[in-house]
């Protein structure tokens, strides 16, 4: 037996003609399903099109594929509803309203793609010591990927080389958090062991235990969006650093200003490590004329948030406007820790939605 | 006093009370079901699922930021004894839009509480490309996909945080992934997981939509030992009746349990709620369906890695809140596993006696985090435990 492939032009071949009506043939041809060579009635059959002809996707008890049908210069035409896939078998049948044997012809969708393509290309955090209440994980890769697979491709190795399973586990089960591109997946410490007072975190500890050295490893098997494996895997050691309990404080960072004229950044220094997404939108420069337009790069493993404008300088006051949601590596926001010790600093909540930073530029 | 003492104080109150919760704004309920106009269902992806009144099927849309009302036009009242049972659900909706089985991930599952009818919210492959789809099971185990071209609909946006910088392709990398969402007293609530910030909020948005309505934020807190309070998203919720006053119950994605009392949701209002479990670390819980049976109150609880379990929640207004340091652990609210039920993936409430499960082969992962299911994926409609 051999398949018709969708791949090219309109193909025609017979499989399995059992049909009375010899001169009948089931062709697929711009995108739909048409039954050549019998004489279709201008109004359909009283128990519908499909009584007539209709096409299966599937093997065994299964609907058929959904669609819509039209005479066409006195062809009966099926037009999928959603266009034909690779790696689907499927199976026309017609059945002549006269009788007879049904016509049946089977077309194979177009060939999977084959090429690797796909990569990792970064994670946040980039530097090697993470601490030990690190709360997010960004895994940025080449191209859209293929969701469902996380589970199965990502794992954290101990210093023996050993994955860390069952209650050791550091990554939190459940639904995958793409970005609407799906090339990047946002990946979740287990919160339960981070918080202090509960349970687990008594019980297992953190996820990434101080002075405990572990490796992040990816598995060149993940499917891209084409199903297609990565052209390689990926791995990253990393290094267990004291639990961060503080919160980021703006008093505390470093704001070197531009000279006037010039086309140099404005350059934020943080004492630790901030969240990669989040330094990329939640820090904006506010100037004589309003919000000023550029470019943000971060650097220097996350310590660094430098950003240039569209127009050089112009002389004048400005501030850094941050908005009181931007987290550390560890899930602290400006004025709150992650979790709140209410005994001890309860008056550290701030309430404010942004905090700003003045710098002049001369 | 001091407008900064106020506040400190009020901390404390909640700080003792467990968890803090700020209400800002709420409609009142709106009349329901007013016919929606008829047209193209604006579905980028189609996820978390919702039955409102006669039939009315909310959808939560990630992609495209947004929750779709659907008037299923489905609201006649099922006969008694009306089950759904199929084998394979995923490879006859993979035959309907023609794909291979493996290319449909199936996202949430609802009944119909009027018609008893079963509603699948999946995608039609795995990529950014993915088709949404809706498809419907009936009580004759007949499977079909909605037509999305042509229904009664309604959509709200969800849109309202800071435009983040454009990645290569173009597009806005911040989402937030709608974990949870019921219909409660004329207002849709809506909970979701951000794939940046860690406090995600809880959305009560008044339903019929309304142009640029977009809805009240909650801000949750809960506290451990009375103690340390996190922000932390709600992963799944259900209203609930506790010592005759209604709340919402609600499992956040680091395993607690808590409820907050629905009647105190009012503009500014700053309400009290508890923690009443912990489940434990290493999980997500995915699915909550409150029942009674023989006269005791249970709360059926699907979860990542503990599988099913059956809360005993007899009398849950005798559970202390965390008003001074203690533990709250699995102890808080007795449970039971149900050995049962394997493999579980979704929960739905069908009627007073019944529960539909959906339930799959663990996918390639370890066994705590095995992932999506690998078909065939099962529809069964089985008595409460």
């Amino acid at each position: 037996m051999r398949k018709v492939s969708l791949a090219g032009a309109a193909i025609i071949l017979l499989w399995g003609m059992i049909a009375a009506a010899q001169n009948i043939s089931l062709q697929f041809t711009g995108g739909a399903f048409k039954v050549a060579g019998w004489q279709a009635p201008s109004n359909p059959p009283s128990q519908g099109w499909s009584s007539v002809f209709a096409v299966f996707a599937g093997k065994g008890d299964v609907p058929p594929l959904l669609g819509s049908y039209a005479v066409e210069g006195g062809a009966l035409v099926f037009h999928p509803t959603y266009p034909i896939a690779a790696g689907v078998e499927y199976r026309a049948v017609f059945h002549a309203p006269a009788g007879g044997a049904p016509v049946e012809k089977a077309f194979a969708g177009p060939p999977r793609p084959t090429n690797r393509i796909a990569r990792v290309e970064r994670v946040f955090p980039s530097g090697d010591v993470w601490p030990s209440n690190q709360l997010r994980v960004y895994i940025y890769f080449s191209e859209p990927m293929s969701r469902g697979e996380a589970a199965s491709r990502i794992h954290m190795l101990d210093s023996a080389g050993k994955e860390l399973a069952g209650a050791h586990a550091v990554f939190l089960p459940g639904e995958e958090l793409w970005d609407p591109d799906f090339r990047r997946l946002t990946m979740t410490l287990d919160p339960g062991r981070i918080k202090r007072g509960l349970t687990s975190n008594e019980a297992i500890g953190p996820p990434l235990t101080e002075g405990a050295h572990f490796t992040l490893v990816i598995d060149s098997d993940w499917h891209d969006a084409r199903g297609v494996s990565m052209v390689e895997g990926f791995r990253k050691a990393i290094r267990g650093g004291p639990a961060e309990r503080t919160p980021p404080d703006p008093k505390l960072w470093t704001v070197t200003a531009p000279r006037a004229g010039a086309e140099t950044p404005v350059v934020i220094a943080f004492p630790a490590p901030m969240n990669y997404p989040l330094l990329q939108r939640m820090i904006r420069v506010s100037g004589p004329n309003g919000i000023v337009p550029g470019t943000v790069a971060i650097g220097r493993e996350e310590r660094e948030w430098r950003f240039v404008p569209q127009q050089a300088w112009a002389a004048g006051s400005y501030q850094l406007v941050a908005d009181t949601g931007l987290e550390d590596l560890a899930g602290n926001h400006i004025g709150q820790p992650f979790d709140l010790d209410v005994f001890n600093k309860v008056t550290e909540r701030i309430e404010t939605k942004t905090v700003s930073l003045p710098f002049r530029v001369r | 006093m001091h407008l900064k003492s106020k506040i400190n104080s009020a901390l404390m109150v909640c700080a003792a009370a467990g968890l803090a919760l700020t209400f800002t704004t709420i409609s009142k309920t709106a009349p329901a079901n007013e016919s929606l106009p008829l047209g193209k269902v604006p579905l980028t992806s189609a996820g978390a699922l919702a039955f409102g009144p006669n039939g009315i099927l909310f959808v939560a849309d990630s992609v495209g930021a947004q929750i779709v009302a659907i008037d299923t036009q489905d609201a006649k009242k099922a006969k008694a004894g009306a089950a759904v049972n199929v084998e394979g659900v995923d490879a006859k909706i993979a035959a309907l839009v023609g794909v291979p089985a493996d290319q449909i991930v199936i996202n949430d599952v609802k009944v119909n509480p009027i018609s008893k009818n079963v509603y699948i919210s999946a995608s039609r492959g795995k990529g950014p490309d993915a088709a949404a789809l809706i498809a419907k099971v009936d009580t004759t185990d007949k499977v079909s996909v909605l037509s999305l071209d042509s229904e009664h609909n309604a959509a709200v946006s969800l849109v309202d945080a800071p435009e983040s910088k454009a990645t290569g392709r173009g597009g806005n990398p911040r989402m937030q992934t709608i974990t949870g969402m019921n219909y409660i007293n004329g207002n849709l609530m809506v909970a979701g997981l951000s794939n940046e910030e860690w406090n995600s909020a809880l959305r009560s948005i008044p339903y019929p939509f309304k142009t640029a309505e977009k809805g009240a934020t909650l801000q949750i807190w809960h506290s451990s030992h009375g103690r340390y309070e996190t922000q932390a998203p709600i992963r799944t919720f259900v209203p609930y009746n506790i010592g005759g006053k209604p709340y919402v119950l609600a499992a956040y994605t680091c395993t607690p349990l808590v409820k907050i009392p629905v009647d105190e949701l009012k503009p500014g209002a700053m309400v009290k709620g508890a923690e009443i479990a912990d489940l434990g670390a290493g999980n997500q819980p995915l699915d909550m369906v409150p029942y009674e049976k023989d006269g005791h109150n249970y709360i059926l609880i699907a979860n990542t890695s503990f599988g099913v379990v059956k809360l005993k929640a007899d009398k849950l207004e005798s559970y202390p809140t965390i008003g001074e340091p203690q533990r709250t652990d699995v102890a808080g609210v007795p449970y039971d596993k149900v050995g049962n039920l394997q493999n579980v993936q979704h929960l739905a409430a069908v009627d007073s006696s019944n529960v539909l499960v959906m339930t799959g082969h663990p996918g390639a992962g370890p066994a705590y985090n095995p992932g999506p299911p690998v078909g065939p994926i099962n529809l069964n409609t089985v008595a409460l435990p």
